[in-house]
């Protein structure tokens, strides 16, 4: 058995499951540089007691299906437990039932529309309450409360504007009118709403397209002559990313919500953008999505440091009720939710491509996926 | 074995195992003619299908396979979404492969050499465990629906509540009298006063 190396040697093997291709990869490869750069700082640091990550990446193409095939081969021919991935909601949801029956753990860095808490996954992106309530506050005051919805036509949009009306509602305000595009939406399909927008008389456009069509979002908007310190787009899903694929003079002026921006100052953060600048390219932006991809590496490498297993019922338990410093601040996972608390943040995107940050919480602002306190719990947002 | 018919019919008129749709993926040995023989005994249809396709058909309500290395690859499924109950037919002599069965995630297990009584419980073990996993899974389903439903239920019962002058409970029966009505959810139901109250202002 002189070939074997000892069991005390092998790596620390993990699944990595985000587009390369498709029409998410403009997002996805920045979640996957993220975590790839994550598992690199934690290999030059010595691994985790002494053992090397390494990861085994898949390329699911944004479709669904292949979220699923890809997780069940992780699990059952990679033997990999602990998965790092998914943007969509559809994807997690396809991911889902893999992980849940074969026990394994889904650390998943993308804000999403609440309403889920599975004993298989780390939620590491913002719930609604975490983003769309200090934005929907921001736009009422700031704006008006006439919105008109366009969103890419998949499960999270739908949901995440079902939040997003009621917490309308409850300020007075209205929904004027609603639109879903497909994901693969042309330009020419951005047309016909912005003309609906202008007859809806609507005061913000609230938007949760994703992928590329968001780019087609932004030039239509411009096309049609609309002012955004008049009429802005305001966005949870519109990153730096995002920014950088439709040209940084499309998108000046327009909202985002958003735990993380890359603008935000300080030294964890400098390090962060730095790296991964160092390690991708000068122009190559960091964002929420990504953010949420690199910590919660960190947060996993720091767990499985303490439990030295990665067996999914012994490492979940000293996941929870932990914490890190992140590059957007202190965050840790609730023990109550398995979802982290998050920084809340209003930034308006400037010439440079950044978005400067108009409104953040006080402190780290608890998941509240169900909504259950919602309307009772004061907002911490303050303005700087 | 008028003994092992009898066990069959006393669980409860064989109403879950009998006229089924079976897969066998089973070596074509004695011992798999012999349980072929069996299962049709239930009055079920038995297919049997060996060497073992490279993607088992979707349509069984049974499958019985040999727990072969490829066999995760063959399942037409992801764990944790099957369609059919499954039965995992192990090797007499080898220690099983415990790692391979978890990643088969089947609903029984049949070990050789086996007796005309362990097939029909195995049978009857998996279709049970099946049927009622798929009755979890739509109870989440609903559960989580219920939940995100629940909202708009309650917005609209204060909307009766204000515009009709109902008492909560009077406006909770309006809603439920104009789902069955309609033939809807209630949440539909809600979902359309909501909507309405929003359009009328």
């Amino acid at each position: 058995m002189t070939w074997r190396r000892e069991a005390g040697s092998e790596p620390w093997r993990v699944g990595v499951l985000f587009s390369q291709s498709g029409v998410m990869a403009v997002i996805e490869e920045t979640q996957l540089r993220a975590t790839l750069l994550a598992i690199e700082e934690i290999n030059q640091g010595g691994g985790v007691n002494g053992r090397e990550l390494v990861p085994v990446i898949y390329d699911p193409g944004s479709e669904t299906r292949a979220f699923a095939l890809c997780a069940k081969r992780l699990m059952v021919e990679d033997g990999v437990t602990t998965i790092f991935g998914c943007y969509t909601s559809s994807s997690r949801k396809a991911v889902l039932p893999v992980v849940e029956r074969l026990n394994g753990l889904l650390w998943y860095p993308t804000l999403y529309e609440g309403f889920e808490f599975s004993p298989n996954v780390i939620y590491t992106g913002a719930a609604p309450n975490q983003n769309s309530v200090a934005l929907c506050d921001y736009l009422t005051e700031t704006y008006g409360s006439r919105f008109y919805f366009v969103g890419s036509d998949y499960v999270y949009p739908r949901e995440s504007n079902r939040v997003m009306r009621d917490l309308l509602r409850s300020r007075g305000g209205e929904v004027v009118g609603e639109t879903y595009l497909d994901l693969r939406a042309k330009r020419a399909d951005f047309g016909p709403v912005m003309r609906q927008v202008r007859n809806a008389g609507a005061d913000v456009i609230f938007s949760t397209v994703v992928g590329y069509s968001t780019v087609y979002l932004y030039q239509s908007y411009l096309e049609a002559g609309f002012d955004p310190r008049v009429t802005p787009i305001a966005s949870l899903t519109t990153t730096e990313s995002e920014v950088r694929a439709m040209g940084s003079e499309v998108a000046e002026g327009q909202i985002t919500a958003a735990p993380y921006f890359q603008s935000i100052a300080n030294e964890r953060n400098a390090r962060f953008v730095s790296r991964y600048k160092k390690r991708y390219g000068d122009d190559e932006p960091t964002n929420m999505c990504a953010e949420a991809a690199y910590f919660q590496v960190h947060l996993f490498a720091n767990a499985l440091a303490g439990t030295n297993t990665m067996a999914t019922d012994i490492i979940k338990p000293a996941v929870l009720d932990s914490d890190f410093e992140a590059p957007q601040g202190r965050v840790s996972v609730s023990a109550a939710t398995s979802h982290t608390s998050l920084w809340s943040r209003i930034g308006r995107a400037n010439r440079a491509g950044q978005f400067e940050i108009v409104r953040q919480s006080a402190m780290p602002v608890w998941a509240d996926p169900y909504l259950v306190g919602r309307g009772r719990a004061s907002l911490s947002a303050t303005v700087r | 074995m008028a003994d092992v018919r009898s066990t069959q019919e006393a669980a409860g008129e064989g109403s879950e195992i009998s006229s089924l749709e079976i897969v066998v993926a089973v070596r074509r040995d004695d011992e798999g003619d012999a349980l072929a023989r069996e299962l049709l005994r239930t009055r079920s249809r038995v297919r049997r299908l060996w060497p073992m396709s490279t993607r088992l058909p979707e349509d069984a309500d049974v499958i019985f396979c040999e727990l072969v290395p490829e066999l995760p690859q063959c399942l037409p499924w992801v764990p944790g979404e099957p369609l059919a109950a499954l039965v995992a037919v192990t090797p007499a002599i080898q220690a099983p492969d415990l790692k391979l069965l978890r990643n088969c995630a089947p609903h029984a297990v049949l070990h050789r050499p086996f007796t005309p009584g362990a097939v029909v419980t195995s049978l009857a073990l998996a279709r049970a465990q099946f049927l009622y996993e798929r009755r979890l899974r739509s109870r989440i389903d609903k559960l989580d629906e219920t939940l995100r439903a629940f909202r708009s239920v309650e917005r609209a019962k204060t909307i009766l509540m204000q515009s009709r002058k109902l008492d909560e409970e009077e406006a909770y029966h309006f809603m439920r009298r104009q789902a069955m009505n309609r033939r809807v959810s209630i949440s539909a139901v809600a979902a359309a006063i909501v909507d309405s109250h929003d359009v009328l202002g």
